[in-house]
């Protein structure tokens, strides 16, 4: 089973985005802010697929996050998608040029995760429609 | 509350005149949960009321016919006749027309416009030396007309399977909502079209979308739409459907080919004769 | 710089319903002049930085738990008051985060607080309203406010 790893400080939105992933056939593992990610990622032997990612959190925000997990050789293969309100075009290109893959604004639909999962090759085109 | 026999009738009725669309009994959940927002905005407390006005207002027929014909779009949702698109058809045309020939492609049931202007970035992503090209997206409903038109995209929407490199390259903020930029819209232009009824008198298309329109036809306008469609395509276009649809056993002029992973249907002269050899006659 | 306005809270209040508590489109959060009285939840996040102010949202009790009901996808009845405390953080800190993307470069957010209130006052003395939207949900009252602490003169 692929997996994923949620990384939001809100337990209102991890919950959320859990039941989305997991109903597109993904092991969910959370996290609440980049650097409790970061030290749960040293433990998860496969690593996830894909991590999707907060960016205001306390201790280590998104963009760190994604910025440290680019910096190691080791986590190529995840894919990184910020799922934020940040939503102003220049911060979606900052987030971008740190190294993240996809971006989905808050709020989401079910269907928006989906699909943007599938444009990433990670779940099969209309899965949930 | 619910809609009576009578008032589902009459919406059936409706839009399967003016767009010939078939809605099923059973469907009366949709039809109520279309048309609530509706009847809020003109302060009637229930569907049946508003159903109850439509029959003697001409404009709340209409916005009952347009609430039922629109869903919510996503970009590229169904990667694969995007994929199609750009990995087999554009190579195929950039071959065969000479660079200063227009590509023309149809977008004809366009809705709120993501499919004009998604198959206008990957034209603008993949076309060389400096082809041009013009799309024609059509639809039933002046509302959405008139959305797609002005390009504007709620953060919803453009959440919706758009990938955001493309957002980047081609949307600007604007207030809560982002705006298609001038390299989408300069070459995409709207006409309001009823597939089941006259089509356009426009030069001929080298690739048509008509994607999940057909579903809502019965077998004889799935028919007429698809002869006459084919009457506007060039001889060695495509067209493309909706996965769930088909041109098989409904019009013999097409033939159906493999377009990479996506199913794409051909006039039938342009596979079975050498281009051009029986359109002469 | 764009000063929020009511109809930018309408469509981001839209757009919250449609992808949190209302998916089908069928319950929507209906403006009205209606406001929730005492005793109320309040839920609020801070912008500060190049812009300088809060956004609130005010839900009556009913208001609150039935919000949380429908975030999490719980029974009624199952909700707890962490879980409120939760859904509707959560609700203002995306509705925060929009109205921020309003605001000039350099606004941040804070992190959200939630609060009940029984009776009593619930106020901001020194600040200036930039726009409210308040109507109902459900038949319960949910009012939404834009403040800045310095007049925008």
């Amino acid at each position: 089973m692929p997996t994923a790893l949620v990384i939001d400080d809100s337990r209102a939105m991890r919950l959320i985005l859990r039941r989305i992933v997991t109903q597109l056939g993904f092991e969910v593992h959370e996290a609440g802010n980049g650097r409790e990610a970061l030290e749960l990622l040293e433990t998860l032997d496969p690593m996830p697929q894909v991590a999707l990612i907060d960016w205001n959190m306390p201790e280590m925000n998104g963009l760190e996050f994604v910025t440290a997990v680019r910096s190691q050789e080791r986590f190529r293969r995840m894919t990184l998608m910020m799922v934020t309100t940040e939503s102003e075009h220049g911060q979606i290109v900052r987030a971008l040029a740190a190294g993240a893959h996809e971006y989905v604004i808050k709020p989401f639909t079910p269907e928006a995760i989906a699909e943007k999962l599938a444009l990433l090759g990670l779940v099969p085109s209309g899965t949930m429609s | 509350m619910a809609l009576t026999q009578q008032e589902f009738a009459f919406v059936s009725g409706l839009v399967r005149r003016e767009a010939a669309i078939v809605l099923e009994p059973g469907k009366e959940y949709l039809v109520e949960a279309r048309l609530l927002p509706l009847a809020r905005r003109i302060g009637t407390v229930t569907v049946s009321e508003f159903v109850a006005r439509a029959q003697r207002e001409r404009t709340l027929a209409d916005q009952i016919v347009d609430a039922l014909t629109t869903n919510e779009t996503s970009w590229l949702r169904d990667r694969e006749p995007f994929t199609a698109f750009t990995d087999v058809v554009l190579p195929d045309l950039m071959e065969r027309r000479t660079p200063t020939q227009k590509l023309r492609i149809w977008s004809a049931a366009c809705s709120s416009g993501q499919e004009p202007y998604g198959l206008a970035m990957m034209l603008e992503e993949n076309l060389k030396n400096s082809m041009q090209y013009e799309i024609l997206a059509t639809d039933i409903s002046s509302e959405m007309l008139e959305r797609a038109k002005k390009g504007r995209y709620s953060q919803l929407e453009v959440n919706r399977g758009l990938p955001v490199p493309m957002l980047v390259k081609y949307f600007q903020r604007a207030g809560t909502e982002w705006q298609a930029s001038d390299a989408l819209r300069r070459n995409v232009s709207f006409q309001k079209v009823n597939l089941a009824g006259n089509l356009p008198a426009v030069p001929p298309f080298d690739v048509v979308f008509l994607r999940n329109v057909l579903i809502y036809f019965d077998l004889e306008t799935k028919r007429s739409v698809l002869r006459r469609i084919r009457s506007l395509m060039r001889p060695d276009g495509w067209l493309f459907l909706g996965a769930a649809e088909t041109t098989i056993g409904i019009d013999d002029g097409y033939e159906r080919v493999v377009a990479g992973r996506a199913s794409a249907y051909r006039p039938r002269a342009a596979t079975t004769a050498p281009i051009g050899a029986t359109r002469k006659g | 710089m764009t000063t929020p306005t009511i109809d930018d809270l309408q469509a981001i209040t839209e757009q919250v319903w449609l992808s949190y508590l209302d998916p089908e489109g069928i319950t929507p959060f209906l403006p009205s002049e209606e406001s929730p009285g005492m005793p109320c939840v309040l839920a609020t996040v801070s912008v500060t930085g190049a812009w300088d102010g809060h956004v609130v949202m005010t839900f009556s009790q009913k208001a609150s738990r039935l919000s949380a009901s429908a975030l999490l996808g719980m029974e009624e009845e199952e909700v707890s008051i962490d879980d409120i405390a939760d859904a509707v953080g959560e609700l203002v800190n995306v509705i925060g985060g929009n109205v921020k993307s309003l605001l000039p470069d350099g606004s941040l957010l804070s992190l959200p607080h939630v609060a009940t209130i029984d009776e009593g006052v619930n106020k901001w003395p020194a600040a200036v309203e930039v726009c409210r939207l308040q109507g109902s949900w459900q038949n319960e009252p949910i009012a939404i406010t834009v403040l800045t602490s310095k007049s925008s003169g």
